[in-house]
């Protein structure tokens, strides 16, 4: 058994958290308070090569495998959620199902472009009356001549709606199956599309420097070549995506957890009451204890769900408890280094007021605690369809 | 254009000093297990140095880095090939340890004579452990080459001299050196550039050549700690001390006498 990371995996983990530390932390208070996306910050974090992690290299990807593209999210989320959440949505929801499902001609057509950070990808799944219940999706796609015809509207979708924003990959219901359900599919829609309109939703809780869609369709209208993949296939498409993308959210819990921990440490250990630091009172030191195991297993299950997805094998299951465990224990984590900053960790000037907020999204997007738990129960022996 | 640059893994100057710790007994710094080690900041504005000249035209000019230890960690020192630099060198040996900065030129001297061709050796001003700021004219001196130190710019023009932009006190010189120099580098050259994550993948594909003392005809009995020119006498951390008395009296006058007094008690004045 080999715990070893290794040395492109560490060296891409001190790359990125340099850049990290150095570019993103002096400016993410600022970006959260203005509820401002960055598109100057996003490209530089694609020249550093963090869009197209696990594409090859003839896309204009850095190869990297999953464990690496994983520590980057990881090592980003510790400083900024929003930014985590920029390269997390753009990599396995924005480029994730091009390349895995993609034709070739489509490949060549985005991929280049979204690894090189001149454009970004939405994943057009969620809608207005469709979250958990990702099969009663209303949006609808008709096949007339050459073109597909889609009507309907899709909301929260991360990259969909700013100034970057080049293509959003749409699920759409294309007729239905011989067993009377609907027959979903994800169609290519670009963002010049005509009759597609994006508008950015203000006013979020957390990752406010991130760029969240609403997405409407007034027969909008793409050629029929820019079916993703076999029609028919945009359910499985969506799950093998969000399979994917929980990694990444979990990426996200894990590094949150570290950054407050990090935040939590230091200032327990310079604050000062009674004569001694606070964090050597018992009650504190316990605290952090409980914070550092908890990251400590989360760290090692995350990356063993993302080792199982290196190996080709099935990960389904240690993905979603990954990201439930991962975003559980950053919950936890931000209500404690909160409770150790005391009344400064209420004020926005203290970075573990932002990653408080942050976590929030974790137990929600890309599959709620509670979905989590029914995918979880499907793969451990409940009996019968666990709902 | 050949150019050299040397690169020291150090500790991390900006670790917390409480992480610092010092073996006494034998005079040195000791790597604490939980901090890892960084390449030398000043050392990495020497490569970005060399990569901004590369970066004019990448197929005509090439980086080679040096570094010189024991154990070294490769993700550490293969962070200068994951910025651009093209090959990496270890000079690696337990007999490298211990050395000074006069051991360290030698040593370097030796290997770069072994690697023959070059035109510019790059080194940051001063390394961060020990800050004795010898090593890149040492190394220049024993090389038989003029250097040019605490350089912000270093620019190749038309015929092969390097045009150089040196720090003063008061601002800076503008030299001119014909090749083969050696140019320390400051900070004021500006931020290094990150690793990118292609050119960590690059970087994950060579593999550096190492070279112990008798591959650069050298002795392992005379170098390192063997080759030292200056002895550490004691090294210890200074216990800092703040003491403050307040001088208090009726009237400012009496207030400045009795200062006075306490400061010639004191030998200030």
């Amino acid at each position: 058994m080999d715990f070893d990371l290794t040395e492109e995996q560490n060296l891409t983990r001190q790359a990125v958290r340099d850049f990290a530390e150095n570019e993103i932390a002096p400016i993410a208070h600022e970006l959260d308070e203005k509820e401002e996306f960055s598109a100057d910050l996003t490209r530089r974090m694609a020249e550093l090569g963090l869009l197209g992690c696990f594409v090859p290299e003839k896309y204009g990807g850095s190869n990297m495998g999953y464990i690496s593209y994983i520590i980057a999210v990881e090592e980003l989320a510790r400083i900024d959620g929003s930014q985590a959440a920029t390269i997390a949505a753009g990599n396995s929801l924005g480029i994730g199902p091009i390349y895995y499902f993609g034709s070739e001609k489509q490949k060549k057509e985005w991929l280049p472009r979204l690894c090189a950070g001149e454009i970004l990808a939405g994943f057009g799944l969620t809608e207005p009356e469709a979250g958990s219940d990702a099969g009663s999706s209303k949006t609808r796609a008709e096949r007339k001549g050459h073109n597909w015809i889609i009507n309907g509207s899709k909301i929260f979708i991360t990259n969909s709606a700013c100034s970057m924003t080049g293509v959003v990959v749409v699920q759409a219901v294309t007729g239905a199956q011989a067993d009377g359900k609907p027959e979903i599919s994800c169609i290519i829609v670009p963002a010049n599309a005509s009759g597609f309109t994006a508008k950015a939703m203000k006013g979020k809780m957390m990752w406010r420097a991130s760029n969240t869609g609403e997405l409407f369709f007034d027969n909008c209208t793409v050629p029929a070549g820019n079916l993703l993949g076999k029609q028919g296939d945009g359910f499985h498409q969506m799950l093998s995506t969000l399979d994917g993308g929980r990694l990444s959210i979990a990426a996200m819990g894990l590094g949150g957890a570290q950054g407050a921990f990090d935040v939590a440490l230091e200032y327990a250990n310079k604050r000062i009451q009674f004569g001694r630091p606070i964090s050597s009172f018992q009650v504190n030191a316990f605290k952090l204890a409980d914070m550092a195991i908890e990251i400590e297993l989360a760290r090692n299950l995350l990356y063993k769900a993302c080792w199982l997805r290196e190996k080709g094998r099935t990960f389904t299951k240690e993905a979603a408890m990954a990201k439930l465990y991962c975003s559980e224990v950053m919950h936890r984590c931000v209500h404690h280094a909160v409770q150790l900053h005391g009344g400064y960790g209420l004020m926005k000037d203290f970075r573990v007021e932002r990653l408080y907020r942050d976590q929030r999204l974790l137990e929600i997007g890309e599959g709620t605690s509670e979905i989590q738990r029914i995918v979880i129960a499907r793969h451990i022996g409940v009996a019968g369809r666990a709902i | 254009m050949n150019m050299i640059v040397c690169c020291k893994q150090v500790l991390d100057p900006e670790a917390a000093p409480s992480t610092f710790k010092l073996d006494a007994a034998n005079n040195r710094m000791v790597q604490p297990p939980e901090i890892k080690p960084v390449v030398n900041p000043y050392d990495e504005q020497a490569v970005e140095a060399a990569l901004r000249i590369k970066d004019k035209d990448k197929a005509a000019n090439k980086i080679t880095i040096i570094s010189l230890g024991n154990n070294l960690a490769r993700d550490v020192v293969k962070k200068p090939l994951s910025m651009g630099a093209d090959e990496l060198i270890l000079l690696e040996d337990p007999a490298f340890e211990g050395g000074d900065s006069f051991a360290v030129a030698s040593a370097l001297a030796a290997a770069i004579k072994k690697v023959g061709q070059f035109d510019l050796i790059f080194c940051g001003r001063q390394e961060s452990e020990w800050d004795d700021g010898q090593v890149g004219s040492g190394l220049a001196e024993l090389l038989g080459i003029p250097s040019v130190t605490i350089a912000k710019k270093a620019e190749v023009m038309d015929g092969g001299k390097v045009k150089v932009e040196r720090i003063v006190a008061d601002g800076y010189q503008v030299l001119e050196v014909s090749t083969p120099a050696l140019i320390t580098v400051s900070n004021e050259l500006g931020e290094a550039r990150y690793a990118t994550l292609k050119g960590i993948m690059a970087a994950s594909k060579k593999q550096p050549v190492v070279w112990k003392p008798a591959d650069i005809g050298m002795d392992a009995g005379k170098v390192g700690a063997a080759a030292r020119k200056s002895k550490i006498v004691k090294l210890f951390q200074p216990v800092k001390e703040g003491k403050c008395d307040i001088v208090s009296a009726d009237s400012p006058a009496e207030a400045a006498s009795l200062l006075a007094q306490k400061l010639r008690e004191n030998k200030v004045i």
